[in-house]
């Protein structure tokens, strides 16, 4: 089996995908929004699917989630889960409903629970994707979350590139310096079993290699005045942030199709 | 701390124009839990306006010095402190780090861990914002205009290379206005080139902002050239603190405390001259005199290399001429392209066309700017990821059919960060892994042979990571002897070592000579590339810009520029006596001057 360059489902490109997640580098609607007029807008939409059992209001919030998907640019690699782990949801639902003595009335119940988790999880794809660390950290900021937590959400994407690149080096590390396997068994359950286990051991250098770096990140904060708690900090930092006419566009927007949602439910409902 | 109570000044008070910056009186100060103090009774002054080295051995107490100066001691590592600091007239005792910090500005060794937020703007402006100063916009653009950076300032700081996250380290420094800079190692982590870049700044902050810059150094060239005054620090005090001309003229005294001369003191040195010059040029001057004017360069190196001798080391092979026996190919490269997708989704180029064969008998100095892709020619050469086109046939084995982990048999690959090699407890099984994981025989008598040869025995079974940074790369050196390979990669070996533990890992690689049948060295060391190669290859953004022995390489100025490569001191002296062939080494010089004299 020769081995060849390969662009996608390697690690560099998860590690790429994972970056480009979570800079919003791939740009789009709500990445040109104000950050705290986009948290308001993913938690109304996450609550709303929870107030109804009408399943003519899910199927319109489930498309609405669809369309903020797509223009919020959301990535393949997250899309790509997002579908699996949906696809295997609704497989794994049907079979345990007709296996353990439900019928088809089991099947339509789990069903909805899961037109309402996709629609949910769409929403929070489109909004997070769109958040880069800074203005997540400046809307958490707003909203009055504790500094440490504002500040330590946006140290938590700073470090993911590294620690990413940590993890390969060291992985590869054990890679190199233990033996091939040589023979991989049924499915290749012993490659699978080996993998599982470098990744476990990798956590060992990678914890402690960090420790030593972290102690300067520290001082660091401290000289420059993390710590200090001027009291016009939180004014200055958030004196940027302006809620400007594509935020009330898109607010209109989501209400005028909120408000449709709900009347074709009660147009044309549909309960189980 | 006792922040929330203090001002801090929008401008630092300048309550004395004329006299020191800092004061130090009688301190002494003590790690919590540690057995003695680490720094005993210092008293001295540090210039307004000044450009201080502090230079001393590992452990002599420069860092921990430099750091109360903003307070780090004794208010964030708190211990037995006792004595004075007065820095811009306050006490530093009864202040607090925050408000130091807006005095003295502080970039460490390891900078890239002091960039604590995303975007390089957000990071320069996070200290003004956090003292809440109104200003901080101007005062961010202000730093990083002064530094050249304003490009970079929408950037993400993952983005950058070394030498850029070093300037945004200290762009975030000079956003508080600061009057002292204290800056740990710079060239620790950089390449020469970039190096020279960030002290031509801080030369430039210093003379046009008077801002006064305190660097823990120990790379004398530098401090020869950009220094005014030098602090030698030894067990925790000062020796003395004297103007730089004065410190060079006791070179015995800083080479016994691990500053080895300057090549161009040495060169004048090993001809029986007095003097320190402190550049090329004025050493140039001062030899000038032993070169008759108009005599025809004296083919003395030519019968080095047909001889097999040595100047000065009679009867030794020089490393400088020559690929001496060459023997089978262990490496065979073909037509070898890379390129990586960038986080935009394009695809960067970093090799393109790259053949090659290296043999066995050879030690090979791969050198070239950053990016220039000599790390990832080691990670195709280790089979890590094999190249978009091409072949590379590593010891028989093609990379495309072999799996890293059946390759790891024929080639050890060495890592720039020895932390990232250290993956068990210990040193002893560190080293152990490979050859235990693959049942080899006599694993437990070649691990303590191995051990022995690298001078660790006795560390062996402490892990890595709390070793020295020489003691690092030599328990590497181990992991990578105790794997057998055909062929050893090393990348960067020498890079962030203070100049003892560089001539040691330098000497270490020379000993191994007979145990490996060829090595790869990527580095920016012109002076491991002048010692111990036998050919060196030059990469330019992803192509073999030249291939030849160090004295061919090393004499070739159009190379050199395009590769941002700048040869050893002693080299460039011997251009500029115009010496035929260029010497790579103090004794080489010497042999070639006095050689001409007769």
């Amino acid at each position: 089996m020769a081995r060849k360059h390969r662009d996608v489902l390697t690690v560099e490109w998860v590690k790429l995908e994972l970056i480009r997640t979570a800079y919003a580098s791939r740009g789009g609607l709500f990445a040109r929004m104000d950050p705290r007029v986009v948290v308001l807008w993913y938690l109304v939409l996450a609550i709303v699917p929870w107030l109804t059992h009408n399943i003519t209001v899910l199927a319109l919030l489930f498309a609405l989630g669809v369309v903020s998907v797509v223009l919020a640019r959301v990535g393949p690699l997250v899309l790509g889960l997002f579908v699996i782990g949906l696809g295997f949801d609704i497989v794994y639902t049907a079979v345990a409903s007709l296996f353990f003595g439900g019928g088809w009335e089991t099947l339509a119940a789990l069903g909805m629970l899961n037109l309402k988790l996709g629609a949910v999880s769409m929403f929070s794809m489109a909004a997070f994707v769109s958040l880069d660390p800074e203005k997540l950290s400046d809307a958490l900021l707003a909203f009055r979350a504790p500094k440490l937590l504002a500040f330590g959400v946006s140290y938590g994407y700073r470090m993911l590139p590294i620690l990413m690149e940590e993890f390969i080096t060291v992985f590869d590390g054990h890679r190199l310096r233990s033996a091939p396997v040589e023979r991989p068994g049924l499915f290749g359950w012993r490659v699978v079993v080996r993998v599982a286990k470098t990744a476990v051991r990798c956590f060992y250098p990678i914890f402690l290699n960090t420790a030593v770096n972290v102690r300067t990140t520290i001082e660091a904060l401290e000289t420059k005045g993390f710590t200090y708690g001027a009291p016009d900090a939180r004014a200055l930092r958030l004196g940027t942030l302006r809620v400007a006419g594509i935020d009330w566009a898109v607010c209109a927007a989501t209400a005028v199709l909120l408000t449709g949602a709900v009347l074709a439910g009660q147009a044309w409902p549909m309960f189980r | 701390m006792t922040g929330a109570t203090v001002q801090v000044p929008a401008t630092s008070a300048v309550e004395d124009a004329h006299g020191p910056i800092i004061t130090v009186r009688d301190l002494s100060f003590r790690y919590p839990g540690a057995a003695r103090d680490t720094l005993r009774n210092v008293t001295l002054d540090i210039p307004r306006g000044g450009f201080v080295a502090v230079v001393g051995d590992n452990g002599s107490g420069k860092t921990t010095l430099c750091k109360t100066f903003n307070g780090l001691v004794p208010h964030y590592w708190a211990g037995e402190f006792a004595g004075e600091v007065r820095v811009a007239g306050v006490d530093t005792f009864t202040s607090c780090v925050a408000e130091l910090s807006a005095t003295v500005g502080y970039v460490y060794q390891d900078f890239q861990n002091q960039l604590v937020r995303p975007t390089v703007l957000d990071e320069v402006s996070f200290a003004p914002v956090n003292f809440g100063l109104a200003d901080h916009r101007e005062r961010a653009t202000e730093a990083l205009e002064t530094l050249g950076l304003m490009d970079l300032a929408e950037k993400f700081v993952w983005q950058l290379s070394g030498g850029q996250a070093h300037l945004v380290a200290l762009a975030a420094v000079l956003a508080m206005r600061p009057q002292v800079l204290v800056v740990d190692e710079p060239v620790a982590e950089l390449d020469p080139a970039r190096a020279e870049m960030i002290y031509q700044r801080l030369a430039a902050l210093n003379t046009e902002h008077g801002i006064t810059v305190v660097t823990i150094e120990h790379h004398a060239e530098f401090i020869a050239r950009y220094a005014r005054s030098v602090l030698l620090m030894d067990d925790g005090a000062p020796t003395w603190h004297l103007p730089v001309a004065e410190a060079f003229a006791r070179s015995q005294e800083l080479e016994a405390h691990g500053i080895p001369a300057p090549q161009t003191v040495q060169a004048v040195r090993a001809l029986g001259l007095g003097g320190a010059p402190r550049t090329v040029a004025a050493a140039a001057e001062e030899l000038r005199r032993l070169v008759p004017a108009g005599s025809a360069p004296v083919g003395c190196a030519p019968a080095v290399a047909e001889t097999g001798a040595r100047p000065g080391t009679p009867g030794e092979p020089c490393a400088g001429d020559g690929r001496g026996e060459v023997g089978t190919a262990v490496v065979r490269a073909r037509g070898v392209a890379h390129a990586y997708r960038s986080v935009s989704g394009q695809l960067e180029p970093v090799l393109r066309g790259i053949d090659l064969v290296l043999a066995a008998g050879e030690r090979i100095a791969l050198v070239g700017s950053n990016g220039s892709g000599k790390t990832t020619l080691l990670r195709m050469l280790a089979g890590l990821a094999v190249p978009r086109e091409g072949r590379i046939v590593v010891d028989g084995l093609d990379t495309r059919s072999a799996s890293p982990a059946v390759l790891a048999d024929h080639v050890a690959y060495l890592l720039q960060h020895p932390q990232q090699m250290f993956l068990t407890d210990s040193v002893r099984s560190d080293v152990a892994l490979f050859p235990s994981q693959r049942k080899r025989p006599g694993t437990t008598e070649l691990v303590a042979q191995v051990l022995d040869r690298v001078r660790l025995t006795g560390l062996a079974d402490r892990d890595g990571r709390t070793l020295s940074g020489g003691q690092q790369r030599r328990g590497t050196l181990a992991i990578g002897l105790a794997m057998r390979p055909r062929l050893l990669l090393l990348d960067e070996p020498t890079s962030s070592l203070d100049s003892a533990s560089r001539d040691d890992v330098i000497g270490m690689l020379a000993d191994l000579r007979a145990h490996i049948e060829c090595a790869v060295i990527a580095t920016h060391d012109m002076h491991l590339v002048a010692e111990w190669a036998t050919r060196v290859l030059v990469l330019d953004r992803g192509r073999v810009l030249a291939d030849g022995t160090p004295r061919q390489i090393l004499s070739e100025a159009g190379v050199l520029a395009r590769a941002r490569l700048r040869p050893p001191q002693v080299t460039q002296i011997g251009q500029a006596l115009g010496l035929e062939p260029v010497p790579l080494s103090v004794a080489e010089l010497a042999a070639l001057v006095r050689g001409e004299e007769a």
